[in-house]
């Protein structure tokens, strides 16, 4: 062959091999995204500094993450923070589709980091911080991305909302304080977010999407789902994340593992089971501070979350989870019943004992109690054998000051307008005394062997106590105990001292005792 | 004298005749300047003052030090190779007072250039705090911008070591102990055990620490005084802190102060503010320590407690650790003006950096030493590894690091950042180990191999 008909065939061979890789490209380069091959992917939404590094450092870029890793690591093991947001930037920065990365960093400043520091608003800038690394810029350059999404719910559910932290309520009232002008003063007002009508409204509005990076309507959404629940608590955030999530892995289904699908659905039931313990934030307007209590309006949605979950157990095969998640919901069942109680709700707690006795008639319900099952035990004898756990004791001294404690309890909940806890407190303190009483009394149910003072002794003392302005509470609390107690306003005059009601002596010798009262 | 100043004088007519002055002036105001709107800091503005003095002071050093190596390398070299040097020689100048004029000129240079670069840093700091907020300012004047000296506890070796030995003769008696190697052994888990129990709080109980601060008193008379302090934990907690509560004072009069119930992490430095005036008339000073925990405490001896008291002004502290960064940069002239005295500009600056590189290697090297061989062990059984190589190697690094030692002992950027003190007996030990004994022996080896250096056999760029 010629040797010019040989370079013309070489060279159409070059084309026709070149037309051919050409036709190739594409499905290869969607394999390669599907199967997460590819490493130097293009960066979307990146400042145009980093986009730059991120090209021009190529393969060197891993070996200088790599040194700012350990150079963060030697400061942090010698106690200096300050760099360590800027090496976390910069490391990211470096890697930034590489989830571990965003993983540990995030959960370095928020979980190492902070607790390094003794003062609460330094360990709360820390836990922002690590919030923010992974909402801000995680979640920028890997919108998808399942475990960025599970890590930033895990931070809300755990480190804030958990009382791990001896922070945590500092956390709380901080987050309560940043969202409440975009929820209001109940955390559940969605209408000005969704329809803004004024500028402030529209202001706040971006404000909302661009610090939070939220969308209130699927947070709306969310709370229609699982809720109702209080968006200046952490567990809102925790299930509003964990579901975006799952929403995100049901529209790239191919993306996502299994197994990092059923850990955002855990972190939603458990948010849940979160919120009902403390997910209804009650304001002090005395003190100007926060207090918890349960939100009872989740108990329906928990109860759906934890069946649907034992459901899925079962599907998929994993009978040791669903007894483990069986498990659990018992325990869910039994701290419903007791909150209901103890929130004046007796309906719906005898409703729900009911339920908890089809549910699980053959399991006990009494911790130490082995014959407390369902049909053995009425509703109340369960509250007060609850309560009786709480306070953890059977001795005569003990019992009168959780009496007092409970009734206490009462009359600061009536100060704040929880008037359904008031009650439920001073029921319960009324059953926990007579309980008391009733079990200590001999066979005849007359003679009681070492008494408790008389309720209404304890009652009056209790209430003098909190009225009192010396030892009481603000002036303002103790007003409205006296209005809704139907009492006489306060006045200047000494408050008529109640002595101090100490129960009797236990009788040591075997004589019969004599009932003081 | 007036020959070295001349040689000087012509080092620094190059620099400007180069436009190297201006260039590195220029580079190091733009790091000056450009650095803080480019890093990221913790938010506090103790935590910026912190990172902005880190930042900008290691890039002074850093392109400083990089500048001053290629200068010392080129100047002596470029002049030899272009044949400039043969003219300079036939003067009636000694080779020594050419070699040293070039030292003087490019360290007149660093000087001028750190003064610009360091004025800046300081002026830009100073700038930046007055434009905070009262309460900012006061915590960066008591713990940043300052220069706190530190007070710990006595040394206690004498105390341990008597102990040690005492019970040690105790045990001896009850079971006699033959083998020397033994006795080294018992003799050592004794001191543990000793020292162990004076930094012990126990669990649910209190603890007395008194830190003498005797002369030092009269520094810190109505000044804030703050308590630093670490302590390890024999269990972890669930939180990952544990709580404390701090007495500091004489309880019996008015002139004590009782903290809050604090939660502190283990293994952690803190840090915290106690009022002025604490100290008794003798100068000494009472702690409290309440752990009301389940878990014992152990407060280490070496730093487990201290008080920082403010010592003098951050100005004259920070042109101090200027001072030692100096230093340094006296010693890289030297090392480059020794490399240009026997090798051609190319690989003596290559020389020079590899030497610059080992020096920067040196946690390497210690880490060889420490673990007794160069090959690496195995993490996860314990067991050490082992090279042929060590026998040589692991002597050679330990006399590398001895003399390393010598420069790298200094830390004024982290002393500066941390509002530490850099005493004038620091300044001056940098100048005696740093200048006069490592640059010294380079400088003398460097003079002596350009006496003996026949210039007309430079090959240079003709």
């Amino acid at each position: 062959m010629k040797p010019r008909a040989k370079k013309s065939l070489l060279l159409l061979l070059a084309v026709l091999l070149l037309l051919g890789a050409g036709q190739v490209q594409h499905s290869l380069n969607a394999d390669r995204n599907r199967l997460g091959l590819t490493r130097v992917a293009a960066l979307d939404n990146a400042p145009p500094m980093l986009a730059f590094t991120t090209v021009a450092l190529g393969g060197f870029r891993g070996l200088i993450s790599n040194l700012l890793w350990i150079r963060a690591n030697d400061l942090q093991q010698d106690d200096k923070f300050f760099e360590a947001m800027q090496l976390a930037r910069w490391i990211t920065d470096l890697e930034p589709h590489f989830t571990q990365v965003w993983l540990f960093q995030g959960w370095n400043m928020a979980y190492n980091i902070s607790v390094k520091f003794k003062d609460f608003p330094d360990r709360w800038r820390w836990v922002e911080s690590g919030i923010s690394l992974l909402r801000d810029d995680g979640l920028r350059y890997n919108p998808n991305d399942v475990l960025i999404h599970r890590e930033l719910s895990w931070f809300f559910q755990h480190k804030m909302g958990a009382n791990l932290d001896d922070a945590n309520l500092y956390y709380k009232q901080q987050w309560a304080e940043e969202m409440k002008p975009y929820f209001g003063d109940n955390g559940t007002n969605f209408e000005e977010l969704l329809q803004p009508r004024t500028p402030a409204a529209v202001q706040r509005l971006h404000d909302f999407t661009n610090q939070f990076k939220m969308d209130p309507a699927f947070a709306k959404k969310v709370d229609a789902q699982y809720g109702p629940l209080d968006w200046r608590l952490p567990e809102a955030h925790a299930i509003y994340w964990a579901a975006a999530g799952l929403d995100d892995a049901a529209r790239f289904p191919d993306k996502v593992k299994p197994d990092d699908l059923v850990t955002l659905r855990r972190s939603i039931y458990q948010s849940m089971l979160q919120a009902l313990h403390h997910g209804r934030l009650i304001a002090n307007p005395f003190t100007e501070t926060y207090s918890m209590g349960p939100n009872l309006e989740l108990i329906p949605r928990v109860n759906a979350a934890y069946e649907e979950e034992m459901a899925d157990e079962v599907k998929a095969g994993d009978q040791n989870m669903r007894d483990h998640m069986s498990g659990a919901h018992r325990n869910f069942l039994r701290d419903a019943v007791y909150f209901l109680y103890e929130n004046d709700r007796v309906a719906d707690a005898a409703k729900w004992f009911k339920y908890l006795a089809e549910q699980y008639p053959d399991k006990t319900i009494i911790e130490n109690d082995t014959n407390s099952f369902p049909r053995n035990v009425s509703l109340d004898e369960f509250a007060i054998a609850t309560a009786q756990i709480d306070i953890n004791e059977t001795s005569q001294e003990r019992v009168t000051s959780a009496v007092q404690g409970l009734l206490t309890r009462a009359y600061l909940e009536l100060a704040i307008g929880q008037d359904e806890r008031y009650a439920g407190y001073k029921l319960l303190a009324g059953k926990v005394y007579h309980r008391y009483m009733s079990k200590s009394a001999d066979k005849d149910g007359q003679n009681v062997r070492t008494p408790l003072p008389p309720f209404d002794l304890l009652n009056r003392y209790v209430l003098n106590q909190v009225l009192d302005p010396q030892q009481g509470p603000p002036y303002g609390a103790r007003a409205v105990i006296r209005s809704q107690l139907g009492l006489a306003a306060e006045t200047n005059a000494p408050v008529t001292p109640v002595p101090v009601p100490v129960p009797a002596a236990p009788d040591l010798t075997n004589t019969p005792a004599i009932n003081p009262r | 004298m007036q020959a070295v100043l001349a040689i000087a004088g012509l080092t620094w007519k190059a620099a400007f005749r180069f436009r190297l002055f201006l260039v590195l002036t220029g580079l190091l105001l733009v790091a000056v300047v450009g650095l803080p709107l480019l890093i990221q800091d913790d938010g506090t503005a103790r935590g910026f003052t912190q990172i902005l003095l880190t930042y900008t002071l290691s890039t002074i050093t850093g392109l400083l030090g990089l500048s001053t190596l290629w200068l010392a390398c080129g100047t002596l070299a470029r002049d030899i190779e272009d044949c400039q040097m043969q003219v300079l020689a036939t003067k009636p100048v000694a080779r020594w007072q050419i070699w040293l004029g070039k030292w003087f000129g490019i360290m007149a240079l660093n000087a001028a250039l750190l003064a610009i670069a360091g004025g800046g840093v300081y002026v830009l700091i100073q700038w930046r705090a007055s434009r905070l907020p009262a309460d900012e300012q006061a915590v960066l004047r008591n713990e940043v911008m300052v220069a706190r000296g530190s007070a710990g506890q006595k040394n206690r070796d004498a105390d341990i070591d008597a102990d040690t030995e005492r019970y040690l003769q105790a045990q001896l008696k009850a079971s006699p102990v033959d083998d020397q190697a033994d006795l080294a052994e018992v003799r050592k888990q004794i001191r543990e055990r000793v020292a162990g129990t004076l930094q012990l709080v126990p669990a649910n109980s209190a603890r007395e620490w008194r830190i003498d601060l005797g002369h030092s008193k009269s520094y810190f008379r109505d000044q804030p005084m703050q308590l630093r302090v670490k302590f390890n934990a024999g269990q972890r907690s669930a939180s990952g802190t544990f709580f404390g509560e701090w007495r500091v004072g004489d309880p019996k009069t008015t002139n004590y102060w009782q903290s809050e119930m604090m939660s502190l992490a283990p293994d952690t430095f803190h840090e915290f503010a106690i009022p002025a005036n604490l100290c008794d008339d003798q100068g000494r000073l009472n702690i409290f320590f309440l752990n009301p925990n389940d878990t014992s405490l152990s407060f280490p001896l070496a730093d487990g407690i201290s008080v920082l008291f403010p010592e003098g002004g951050f100005a004259l502290n920070y042109a101090r650790g200027l001072g030692i960064i100096l230093c340094w940069l006296a010693l890289l002239t030297a090392l480059g003006l020794t490399a240009a005295s026997f090798l051609s500009f190319p690989v003596a600056a290559f020389f020079a950096l590899g030497l610059l590189v080992v020096g920067l290697s040196s946690d390497t090297l210690a880490e060889a030493v420490g673990n007794g061989s160069v090959a690496a062990g195995n993490e996860e059984t314990g067991v050490a590894g082992h090279s042929v190589a060590d026998v040589f190697l692991i002597p050679a690094f330990k006399g590398v690091l001895t003399v390393l030692n010598l420069a790298r002992s200094f830390s004024p950027i982290e002393s500066l950042s941390g509002g530490q003190s850099i005493p004038w007996g620091e300044l001056g030990a940098a100048f005696v180990q740093i200048v006069l004994l490592l640059g010294g022996a380079i400088a003398l080896v460097g003079i002596l191999l350009f006496n003996r250096r026949e210039l007309a056999t430079a090959q240079g760029t003709q």
